[in-house]
């Protein structure tokens, strides 16, 4: 009796997905080769990194109430928008001494601006956010596959492939965002608005918070997150590519989830994000290294995201009670 | 030992029940006979609604036990109770808006054809049946939305009925009622009795429970201070069985008030279909009432003022400057507060607590321990535990509290005392008297026509989004009110 | 959690761990990344690789990153992680794949590329390629030649590949220098650009076609598109056989069963074919030897061969798509 009611507190406990993740690991470690190495233990987290900027964004998007489908899109066309901007291949700047620089402006500008045309879809015209950027994901796609006539683009600046390339760099701007959304949300007076939109848009409304200022932040915030995993992404492989990043959204909204941040709004920690990014990148790494085929992963990632999804509406109806 | 009473339908005894460590039911036993209408009184936190949820089957006691019909009762989910005969007609009607009629009847008791699909025909048979029952002149197509307030409770009780109640169970059947349609209910409640339905009718209207129960059971902090049959029983000794005290007055006297003026006033106020050219001024420290019945356009009015809802003529002046064109949050922002009709749908965040629900409006306010002590609202704790879990006298005062840790200059409030106890009623009347003395410009719409006169300065009353007559000092009764109204 | 529970888990993970340590002498194990296995081709090379592996007594761990060059890039990092004897990839971007190379050579980890060559860089690795651009070259001479045989003008379409694809493009320089001395007899009207694309191919000859109905000459980068081909000239009542009136002078490139069965039938003329069983072959040899620490050229070049009607009979067996059902 005693064993279960501390496995019961555990799995109610915000660590539960933490010491899930754990577990998992010295579990696979007889079995799967090389999972142990430090080089791969390197690859887990630099995978890692790129993710958990996304799922950031998505984490205070979702904490408003909303979605953002359309991030991997904008992974897309702001790796293109960068490349367009500096490569050496008759990039607008290429060669130029602050090329880095304005590589991820631009990026940064691709981002902000899908944010704000996401924000004005759900906030101004009221269509509903899983709507909104689904059709901005198919329109920021196409935009990227036409901007580029589908190619790829390549010979970027090496200061700027560094940032994704380089562990220290990539760390540090992962560190950087995750502080500041944890500021917005926990640490500034705005915060509580994110959570109260989520909770009740109606109560939010009546209570004065600024309801379309919100949203357009949120949406922003996503979209500039995106970015950020562009630029990192882009530069761990030397090439902007008007296709990067599609398989990447069922890993964000699925490690946003198992974290247990509420699909519904309202509820929802940077640091449960953070769990369930480790969770989806061991999983993804642990079955990559048994040799599972890619459909195979799919398929175990679904069940997984299923699986945590069964297990928070569990753990809701036992802490109600 | 005495021989079992066959007229018993549902025997109580000993219930206990506590959450999170703090007992709410200690150990309360009474019987419901059939034919019988046992009215229910006491304060929210008495342990009403917990009872309630027992015999309901909502949650299990922790200690004693229920007899149905003399067999053992212990349903472990409503379904279960339902099955058993005890229909439970919750305060917030369990209907589906979207959904005909027929379909929230028979949600889960379709006839099928005999090829297997629904059979739609029997099934409007046995709606017409039913709906004739209960004298609701509805359509069992109509899409539930189309119900008035009234019509929809009568249809709950339909479809309790269709289930072969024993037992039927009301909780604050008429807090949305207009008064015919709470004499429809009353009339209903008579017939079940008479064909030896056993009532169990949960009110806080004291009125309304001595005119309809047979007999009464008074809880108060969780354990039954008084049970008898209803003659045995006045309104003033209910209250003060409830309130452990007696209450010589339901409201408190008028406060000290500064000198009036104007702070807020309405001109031609024109919505085609709503409001109909509504003038008005707002005094600061004046508490200033609308009356009328539902639908004539008082709620509507209050949207107005605080920024909801657009009007496409008039004009709204708050200390001098036009607002006309603000949005909610800068009217906030100049001084505006509106506590809402509905707290539940958009006055509170019900899975937070009592402190970031304190503190949406003015983030940042120090000391909320002491606003919360100063409303006396009572929680468990003020960062944990949901509000959704609080009475509903202390949800009231949390949807009035977040507006206070800034004194407003206009204060709006939509009903202040819906589905509240009468304890909790006057600590809200003493909080609306303070902030007058204060020099806010109060303005309170309410259905009850003696809060109004109980409590404002003066009351106006709309009917058909116009703004009737204005009451006030001598001419301040309830039936001047009442007839203005109609 | 419960602290007996945590040291039983613990106990055993490290148990199972030391059980695993334990083994026997290391078999040489090869990790194999290919970009796709869409097309038959692919799948024809993957296969022939893990044949020639295994004759060579090395496992093979197989990775498909299905497009994805983020994928492909964890794959052969994981690869590394694992610390395998050699690594085989067929990158899909000539450009990206320099990072995984680099992060092989870091690992000292021999790296082969099949059937496309990496970008220039300082990243060392060795590739097994077709010569494309002569094949190519000779097979639209061939093609040239033949048609030329009737009296009057050629006119000539050419489908393209994917033009990020080295081979692609060395095909099409092929096909333009081989029509070089032909221009007097056959006019190129029509280049068209297919990505690799069946659906791009079939709406690109089929517009084509519109612009110019008398082309009568047509080479296609690969024998994937013939179907798209085939379609657009049987809805302009081109569909003819060698022979026959209105044939239209086709040729393609790779070697599959498609283009065999239409050499056979007549409707295909000549077919450039990479030798698969030559390139996986060595492209295994490069990889075992580079990890016995022999040098070897950046480039193994395969010269591929011609097939035509005329010498079928004797160039079918090192066809692949001619022995793929085992005909």
């Amino acid at each position: 009796m005693i064993r279960f009611t501390s496995l019961a507190r555990l799995a109610l406990s915000e660590y539960f997905v933490l010491a899930l993740t754990l577990v998992w690991l010295l579990a696979m470690l007889p079995f799967v080769p090389g999972l142990g190495t430090p080089e791969n233990l390197k690859n887990i987290v630099s995978s890692a990194l790129p993710l958990l900027i996304l799922a950031v964004g998505q984490t205070i998007v979702m904490i408003s109430g909303g979605i953002d489908l359309s991030v991997t899109a904008v992974i897309a066309w702001a790796s293109i928008t960068g490349g367009l901007t500096i490569s050496a291949d008759g990039g607008l700047l290429a060669g130029h001494a602050l090329a880095p620089a304005a590589g991820v402006i631009a990026m940064l500008a691709c981002g902000l601006f899908a944010g704000l045309l996401n924000g004005l879809a759900v906030a101004v015209f009221r269509i509903p956010a899983f709507l909104a950027t689904l059709t901005s994901m198919t329109f920021f796609g196409g935009l990227a596959i036409w901007m580029t006539k589908s190619k790829n683009l390549h010979r970027l600046p090496e200061a700027f492939n560094a940032i994704g390339r380089e562990m220290p760099l990539s760390a540090l701007v992962t560190v950087l965002v995750a502080v500041l959304a944890w500021w917005l949300l926990r640490g500034s007076n705005a915060g509580r608005w994110f959570y109260a939109l989520g909770a009740n848009p109606r109560a939010a409304l009546v209570s004065g918070v600024p309801v379309k200022a919100v949203t357009f932040a949120a949406y922003a915030a996503s979209g500039l997150c995106a970015a950020l995993a562009s630029v990192l992404y882009t530069g761990r492989l030397e090439t902007a590519s008007p296709v990067m990043g599609q398989r990447v959204l069922l890993d964000v909204i699925g490690a946003v989830v198992i974290g247990g941040v509420s699909l519904t709004g309202g509820r929802g920690e940077l640091h449960w994000t953070a769990f369930g990014v480790f969770f989806m990148t061991v999983i993804d790494n642990s079955l990559n290294l048994l040799g599972l085929s890619n459909f195979g992963i799919l398929m175990a990632k679904g069940l997984v995201i299923l699986a945590a999804a069964l297990v928070d509406s569990w753990r809701n109806r036992y802490a109600a009670a | 030992m005495p021989l079992p009473d066959p007229t018993v339908v549902l025997d109580c005894r000993n219930l206990e029940k506590s959450f999170s460590r703090v007992q709410v039911l200690k150990g309360v036993s009474f019987q419901a006979r059939s034919g019988e209408v046992l009215g229910l009184v006491g304060e929210n936190g008495a342990g009403k609604s917990t009872l309630m949820n027992l015999i309901g089957g909502v949650h299990m006691p922790d200690r004693g036990g229920m007899l149905l019909a003399g067999g053992t009762y212990a349903p472990r989910n409503p379904g279960e109770a339902a099955a058993q005969g005890v229909s439970f007609v919750h305060q917030e009607l369990n209907l589906f808006p979207n959904l005909p009629v027929l379909d929230n009847l028979f949600l889960t008791s379709f006839q099928r054809t005999r090829l297997g699909t629904i059979d739609r025909k029997a099934a409007r048979e046995r709606a017409r049946k039913l709906l004739a029952a209960v004298e609701l002149a509805a359509d069992p197509e109509t899409p539930v939305a189309e119900l008035a307030q009234g019509e929809r409770q009568l249809l709950e009780i339909a479809r309790a009925m269709d289930a072969n109640a024993r037992v039927l169970m009301l909780d604050e059947p008429t807090t949305s009622l207009t008064r015919t349609e709470a004499e429809r209910l009353f009339a209903m409640v008579e017939r079940l009795r008479s064909r030896g339905m056993s009532v169990l009718y949960v009110s806080h209207a004291l009125d309304d429970v001595l005119r309809i129960c047979s007999r009464v059971v008074v809880l108060r902090d969780g354990a039954k201070v008084a049970e008898g049959p209803v003659d045995e029983f006045s309104h003033a000794t209910l209250v003060s069985a409830m309130v452990g005290r007696a209450m010589d007055q339901m409201f408190p006297p008028r406060s000290e008030r500064p000198e009036p003026r104007v702070a807020l006033e309405a001109r031609g106020l024109t919505e085609p279909g709503m409001l109909h050219d509504v003038s008005l001024i707002l005094r600061a420290g004046e508490i200033t009432g609308i009356g009328g019945l539902m639908g004539s356009g008082r709620s509507e009015l209050a949207r107005v003022l605080f920024g909801l809802e657009r009007v496409s003529h008039g004009d709204i002046i708050l200390n001098g400057k036009s607002i006309l064109k603000l949005t909610p949050r800068e009217r906030v922002r100049h001084g505006m507060a509106f506590v809402t009709e509905s707290r539940r749908e958009d006055g509170l965040f019900l899975d937070l607590p009592v402190e970031p629900n304190l503190q949406i409006v003015w983030p940042r306010s120090s000391d909320l321990g002491e606003t919360a002590a100063k409303l006396r609202i009572r929680a468990a704790n003020l960062d944990r535990q949901p509000v959704r879990q609080l009475s509903g006298g202390n949800q009231q005062k949390v949807a009035l509290g977040k507006w206070l840790t800034r004194r407003p200059v206009v204060m709006i409030v939509d009903e202040p005392t819906r589905g509240i106890d009468v304890g909790a009623k006057f600590e809200i009347y003493c909080l609306l008297q303070e902030l007058a003395s204060q020099g806010v410009a109060l303005l309170v719409i309410s259905s009850e026509i003696e809060e109004l006169v109980g409590l404002c300065d003066r009351v106006l009353v709309m009917r058909r989004g116009e703004l009737r007559r204005e009451f006030a000092g001598q001419t301040l009764d309830p039936e001047s009110i009442l007839k203005a109204a109609i | 959690m419960d602290s007996r529970a945590t040291k039983l888990v613990t106990v055993l993970a490290l148990a199972a761990g030391l059980a695993g340590c334990a083994t026997g002498p290391r078999q040489t194990v090869v990790g194999v990344a290919f970009e796709t296995l869409q097309t038959e081709y692919w799948v024809a090379s993957r296969n022939a690789i893990e044949a020639e592996l295994k004759k060579q007594g090395a496992q093979m761990l197989e990775a498909i990153a299905d497009g994805d060059a983020n994928r492909q890039m964890e794959q052969v990092r994981n690869f590394i992680a694992r610390r395998v004897d050699g690594i085989i990839v067929v990158p899909k971007d000539a450009q990206t794949v320099i990072p995984m190379i680099r992060d092989a050579n870091a690992a000292n980890i021999p790296i082969v590329l099949f059937n496309r060559p990496p970008a220039k860089s300082d990243a060392k690795s060795v590739s097994v390629v077709a010569d494309n651009y002569s094949i190519t070259k000779e097979t639209v001479t061939y093609l040239a030649q033949q048609a030329t045989k009737l009296p009057g003008k050629r006119k000539a379409a050419i489908l393209m590949g994917d033009l990020a694809d080295m081979n692609a493009i060395s095909r099409r320089d092929g096909f333009e220098d081989a029509l070089k001395p032909f221009s007097g007899r056959i006019e190129i009207v029509s280049r068209i650009p297919t990505e690799w694309n069946q659906e791009k191919a079939l709406a690109g000859i089929t517009n084509a076609l519109q612009a110019h109905p008398d082309i009568d000459f047509i080479f296609t980068s690969s024998d994937l598109l013939l179907p798209s081909i085939v379609s657009a000239l049987k809805n302009a009542g081109k569909y003819h056989k060698t022979g026959e009136p209105g044939h239209v002078w086709l040729a393609a490139f790779d070697g599959d069963a498609t283009a065999y069965r239409m050499l056979k039938e007549g409707y295909l003329d000549a077919d450039g074919v990479q030798d698969v069983g030559f390139d996986t072959a060595e492209t295994v040899r490069a990889v075992l030897a580079l990890k016995a620490g022999t040098t070897l050229p950046a480039i193994i070049v395969d010269k591929g061969f011609v097939i035509t009607r005329d010498n079928m009979a004797q160039m079918a067996p090192r066809m692949w798509g001619a022995n793929l059902s085992g005909k």
